[in-house]
């Protein structure tokens, strides 16, 4: 019989404290990794799901609002601002692409997202272009004749269920309105899974302030400059106008990243103290079980079991324990991801996919086989040093 | 072992236990012992009178105070640990008096262990010969058993077979039917008799009953060998 024998023997004789220990280290394994990996994925959603254009114009206030709500529709839209001011901006011979966008209420937690084909259309600076997998696009509606044609985001088809030639409307008030599904998007990654895009007149005819007016209202105007140079003067000239601002989602971005690392930093502080006290945890167990054990390691001793062998033994023992832990950590962590990543991708949209990011649960992994195999120093240790002759008389 | 010398030889061997904030406390004081190769002695006493330390000593368990301990020619109080580690391993089988199995294991594992650390065999081997000397003494049906699901008698014979599986040239025991009742000790005394006897093998048996004191060539009483028992103030001081 070899030493891992003995060893795995060792643990199937306290095969319920084991199981316990095991399952402790298992939790900490799984916070740690589902942390860790849904705290990477909103990151990288976050990157993967920002915006193509340079700069989002719309009405005066937060700037972080503006982009949060236009590009992620992660907050509520800001005031809305002229049809006007779109027109100015499309007309600017500084200006290569300028797409106008009003956001409207939503169709089961849905938001409509009211645009031009100009969004979707394909171009060299675009590093993903939405397609439609099923059906067509919605027609581009002069304003005052309205098709009522919508297009739904992979997300929103899947969940609303929802399929090509239904009709459907939210609220009473909508019966008068209702929307048609001409298409459906193939699925990306950000928050267009999750949009129904209808065209500016089809969403200028729902909304009752907008049928009154003849300056139609938006929410934003997504700009991309011919020249880069053009940028600053293009930021500065939009801001200094009465009516409004304009923000560069890079830079909110990184104020996003910003808030993201602080948040990163005390998550990091809390789970190296899990990391401490289930190491601790599975040190203390360890420890229990060997002084319990005293008397059969004597036995091994007086066997003719040399020092070296009884640490090994222990070390082991506790290693293998931790080794069961940190797999059925980062499984069930992983598990915990993917579930957290469906739910905040329902909720939010901005989530990656927790699966592709290969190499966090495997350092966690390889580090709490470490820390599982310090811990059993200190037990081991205890064994190391055990009096043969003292513990090999009946424990009483 | 020295052909037809003494298998084991104790010159003037003395163990005190040091204790923090107490005088020592001597144990054992013997100015000689001499066990004679493929005999089998009897070492007679009450509790306490020191066979279990000497037991301890002779098998390299623990190290005597003072004095010297030959066991097959070689001195084990004079060996480093490990080296009386591997010794023990090879010439000494030991018989505890509450059997020591360990309880994760089966009685085949157990016996088993008394050869993992030399590693002088290969697995099959030791399964092999763990199963032959179990059967041999009527457990061919508990191999797989542990130790909770055998008899007090049935977990000696383990004990037994662990102790002797490995051909040792000597066997320690303490008090071996201590455990047990009338009709187990007989059984299991007679096994032990048959195999040590079988073997050749050297048997120093510590023991104040009679059973096991009847069957042995030579009986040493511990109140006339040990005289720490006599002169513990002096002892100490010494």
């Amino acid at each position: 019989m070899s030493e891992l024998g003995i060893a795995l023997r060792f643990l199937r004789g306290r095969r319920l404290a084991g199981l316990l220990t095991a399952l402790s280290v298992a939790l900490a394994v799984a916070l740690i990794v589902a942390s860790v990996v849904l705290a990477r994925g909103v990151r990288t959603a976050f990157v993967e799901g920002t915006t193509d254009y340079n700069l989002v114009v719309g009405a005066k206030g937060s700037a972080t609002q503006l982009v949060m709500s236009v590009v992620f529709r992660l907050d509520t839209p800001l005031p809305n601002i002229r049809v006007s001011s779109y027109e100015g901006l499309r007309e600017d011979r500084r200006i290569e692409v300028a797409v106008p966008v009003a956001l409207g209420d939503a169709y089961r937690g849905f938001r409509y997202v009211a645009t031009t084909s100009a969004y979707f259309a394909p171009a060299p600076w675009r590093r993903t272009t939405l397609a439609v997998t099923a059906g067509r696009w919605f027609r581009d509606d002069p304003p005052g004749q309205p098709s009522h044609e919508a297009v739904l985001g992979a997300e929103a088809a899947r969940r609303t269920g929802l399929r090509l030639g239904d009709r459907f409307y939210e609220g009473e008030e909508m019966a008068a309105h209702p929307l048609t599904v001409v298409g459906i998007l193939g699925p990306g990654r950000g928050a267009d899974d999750r949009a129904i895009f209808i065209s500016l007149a089809s969403y200028w005819d729902m909304n009752e302030i907008a049928r009154a007016t003849s300056d139609k209202p938006l929410t934003a105007v997504l700009v991309r400059p011919r020249r880069m140079s053009d940028l600053p003067g293009l930021h500065r000239q939009l801001n200094l106008a009465d009516d409004t601002q304009a923000a560069f989602p890079s830079v909110v971005l990184l104020t996003i990243f910003n808030l993201l690392d602080v948040a990163e930093d005390v998550m990091a502080l809390v789970l190296a103290l899990v990391a401490i006290v289930s190491g601790l945890g599975l040190a203390v167990s360890m420890y229990r079980a060997t002084w319990e054990r005293r008397r059969e390691i004597a036995t091994l001793r007086a066997l003719g079991a040399g020092r070296p062998a009884i640490l090994r033994i222990v070390v082991l023992e506790c290693g293998l324990l931790a080794t069961a832990g940190a797999v059925t950590g980062v499984v069930g962590g992983e598990a915990l991801a993917y579930a957290g990543a469906r739910v905040l991708a329902g909720r939010l949209g901005v989530v990656a996919d927790p699966l592709a990011l290969g190499w966090p649960p495997l350092a966690v992994l390889v580090a709490t086989m470490l820390v599982g195999t310090l811990a059993g120093l200190l037990p081991a240790l205890t064994a190391h040093r055990l009096d043969v002759a003292e513990h090999l008389a009946p424990v009483s | 072992m020295t052909d037809g010398g003494p298998a084991i030889v104790a010159r003037g061997v003395r163990k005190v236990y040091a204790r923090a904030g107490a005088t020592p406390l001597p144990v054992l004081d013997i100015a000689g012992l001499t066990v004679p190769a493929g005999g089998w002695t009897a070492l007679r006493g009450r509790s306490g009178s020191g066979k279990t330390t000497l037991l301890n000593l002779i098998a390299g368990i623990a190290r005597p105070t003072a004095g010297s301990i030959e066991v097959a020619g070689v001195d084990v109080a004079a060996l480093p640990e490990a080296r009386r580690d591997a010794f023990r391993m090879r010439h000494v089988g030991y018989v505890f008096q509450s059997f020591n199995l360990l309880a994760a294991l089966s009685a085949l594992e157990n016996v088993m262990l008394a050869m993992t650390f030399a590693r002088a065999r290969s697995h099959g081997e030791q399964r092999a010969r763990a199963a032959a000397i179990l059967t041999r003494l009527g457990l061919a049906d508990r191999l797989a058993h542990r130790p909770h699901q055998l008899s007090r008698g049935e977990q000696q014979r383990v004990a037994i077979a662990r102790a002797l599986v490995h051909d040792p040239p000597i066997l320690l025991a303490d008090e071996p039917c201590a455990s047990l009742d009338a009709a187990s000790a007989h059984a299991v005394l007679g096994e032990l008799v048959a195999l040590c006897r079988g073997a050749g093998t050297t048997v120093l048996v510590a023991s104040h009953d009679d059973a096991v004191l009847g069957v042995a060539d030579r009986v040493l009483d511990m109140a006339e060998l040990n005289r720490a028992g006599r002169a513990p103030v002096a002892m100490a001081s010494a």
